[in-house]
């Protein structure tokens, strides 16, 4: 089934042709991630639905989700350090090399 | 004689925001990609307020102490989905910039109707978006008016303060563009955070000792303020897919996703998309400013807990120009936000539903005296809706989230499943908006608690993908270009 998609060109493409297999389980882990991310904001009651303690001034309730925005952060800022260079001179969009 | 003076103070800040955006354009062409991406030219720390000043909305400073105020522990949701909402983006933001490079596309619908080969399509995508973005500018207005309201101890009716913040973001986004919507924007970004934090803190130190003591006197009085789930304002599971529909519907924006054609490079995009989180942090003092009204005022002499902010600062015997500051800050916050959507509004309007509907492709000159026209009429469409129209902000704003996530599965078919059609592409659409709409107006009951938009996103996605199997694929080496971008 798999197969027979990508011979007729029209199956689901994650990763454009040529992608290196480390890009892609790069990009597949930081896409789990940030659904983790984003499923713990969706769900921070589960685990953090009580007003003690009180920290940094912040219900325990609020201080979890801005725990996870910190967290977000660095994810990103990890992500984005870890770019691949060249993809910015490759793409001809001028940029600010 | 202490109201003249706030609103001294207020008129001043006008007439600065004013200039910076009438300078902001000037001596540019008058070209359409001028006119809506500033031809790619901006910077990081201009993009980064561009891209935060239409979240910074009278939605987060005047809807978010409402809602701390009125609904408690649920407004955390407004954090996270501020801080999380353009993490998607760094999947789409770039595939998009490449493909209006590639194919000079200026707005969300272009991108669409190439992919899918359809003018039908840009008509109903542009609509969706125009009918979200009156609801939303609305909610805007309603925020100016409400400060113009109280800065002049209620002598400015309803009417007159929507209309005068309008008219002087309608007149620099006429003149200045995507330039003046951006250079303004850095302005109150910088304005409205220092005033948040500042304000923010002062009330919990001034009336309370400080946070930690005031949510201790919170849960003791209302002990399922501070928390969500049954028995509180929110339940578990409308919490949950709330936070869920807004992350996915965010970046799904048409005004967003358009600023992905004003940004210089892809390292400016994702640098933006890095740094985004910070603007939900600067959200935490607007919180507090609605949980230190809970024991001031009760909801009755308050009438709508929007009011909440502007109260505060008028009931607290603060100065003249402090009052002033501060209302400026929340009208800066409005503003911000109108200007991004009307500029987004008036040339998708021109671009997608005009230029679509048009036999003969128009010159440059005609296509941006257009796009400024609509810029005209749709600031005027939403007045009226402002002022003759009434619901409550926060609401509003989540009915038009679920029709705008509807664009998600175009947007995921367009960069990742050459196989959808446009037969399937346009039923899809049509599917997820109607049912979201039948929900929201209550003509058919929700699902557990279930938000309307995913209820309608799941339809969507099981009829793209049914109805494209179900017709004839389209070009080959016309949609691979979209996959390979």
């Amino acid at each position: 089934m798999n197969n027979d998609q990508k011979d007729t060109g029209y199956g689901v493409v994650i990763f454009k042709e040529g992608t290196p297999p480390k890009e892609k389980r790069k990009g597949l882990f930081f896409f789990t991630v940030l659904s983790l991310i984003v499923l713990g904001q969706a769900c921070y009651w589960v685990f953090a639905n009580s007003v003690e303690p009180i920290i940094l001034g912040m219900p325990f309730g609020m201080f979890t989700v801005v725990m996870l925005i910190v967290l977000e952060f660095i994810a990103l800022a990890v992500m984005y350090a870890m770019e691949p260079k060249e993809e910015f001179g490759e793409s001809d969009m001028g940029g600010d090399k | 004689m202490n109201w003249m003076i706030t609103m001294a103070v207020i008129i001043v800040y006008l007439i600065i925001v004013f200039f910076i955006g009438s300078f902001a354009g000037r001596g540019r062409d008058s070209s359409v990609k001028e006119y809506i991406t500033a031809d790619s030219s901006l910077g990081f720390v201009v993009l980064y307020f561009l891209m935060g000043g239409a979240i910074f909305s009278a939605f987060a400073y005047l809807g978010g102490p409402g809602w701390a105020y009125s609904k408690g522990a649920a407004s955390f949701f407004i954090m996270g989905y501020c801080a999380l909402g353009l993490v998607p983006w760094w999947i789409w933001g770039p595939r998009a910039a490449r493909a209006g490079k590639k194919f000079n596309y200026v707005t969300q619908a272009q991108l669409f109707a190439g992919r899918f080969q359809s003018k039908a399509l840009s008509v109903v995508v542009a609509a969706v978006s125009i009918l979200a973005f009156v609801q939303y500018i609305t909610l805007q207005m309603k925020g100016s008016a409400y400060v113009f309201e109280i800065a002049s101890g209620g002598r400015i009716p309803f009417w007159a303060g929507a209309a005068i913040a309008y008219i002087v973001v309608v007149a620099y986004v006429f003149f200045g563009g995507v330039r003046a919507v951006a250079w303004t924007n850095v302005f109150q970004g910088v304005f409205m955070v220092v005033t948040a934090w500042t304000l923010g803190l002062y009330f919990a130190y001034s009336l309370y000792d400080g946070p930690t003591n005031m949510f201790q006197q919170i849960a003791e009085r209302m002990p399922t303020h501070l928390l969500v789930g049954p028995g509180t304002k929110m339940g578990y599971v409308e919490y949950s897919t709330a936070v869920i529909v807004s992350v996915l519907g965010f970046s799904m924006w048409p005004h967003l996703f358009m600023k992905a054609y004003t940004a210089e490079s892809e390292r400016t995009l994702k640098r933006t998309i890095v740094w985004y989180p910070t603007f939900a942090i600067f959200l935490v003092p607007v919180l507090f400013i609605g949980f230190a009204g809970i024991m001031q005022v009760d909801p009755e002499t308050l009438g709508a807990p929007d009011r909440i902010l502007p109260w505060m600062f008028a009931n607290m015997n603060f100065g003249p120009v402090a009052v002033g500051l501060v209302l400026a800050a929340a009208l800066a916050a409005a503003m911000s936000t109108q200007d991004t959507i009307t500029h987004a509004a008036g040339s998708i309007f021109a671009q997608d539903l005009v230029q679509a509907l048009k036999k003969e492709p128009q010159s440059e000159a005609s296509a941006t005296l257009w796009i400024r026209v609509s810029v005209l009429g749709f600031g005027l469409v939403s007045y009226l809706v402002a002022v003759f129209g009434g619901q409550t902000l926060v609401s509003l704003l989540l009915g038009s989230y679920g029709s705008i996530v509807q664009l998600l599965p175009l947007t995921a078919a367009t960069f990742f499943w050459p196989r959808a059609t446009k037969a399937g592409a346009i039923c899809g659409v049509l599917t997820g908006v109607v049912f979201n709409y039948l929900i929201v107006l209550k003509l058919i009951p929700k699902f557990a608690g279930v938000h309307a938009g995913l209820q309608g996103l799941l339809l969507n996605i099981l009829v793209l993908v049914v109805v494209s199997y179900l017709t004839k694929p389209m070009d080959k080496a016309h949609v691979r270009q979209y996959v390979e971008l």
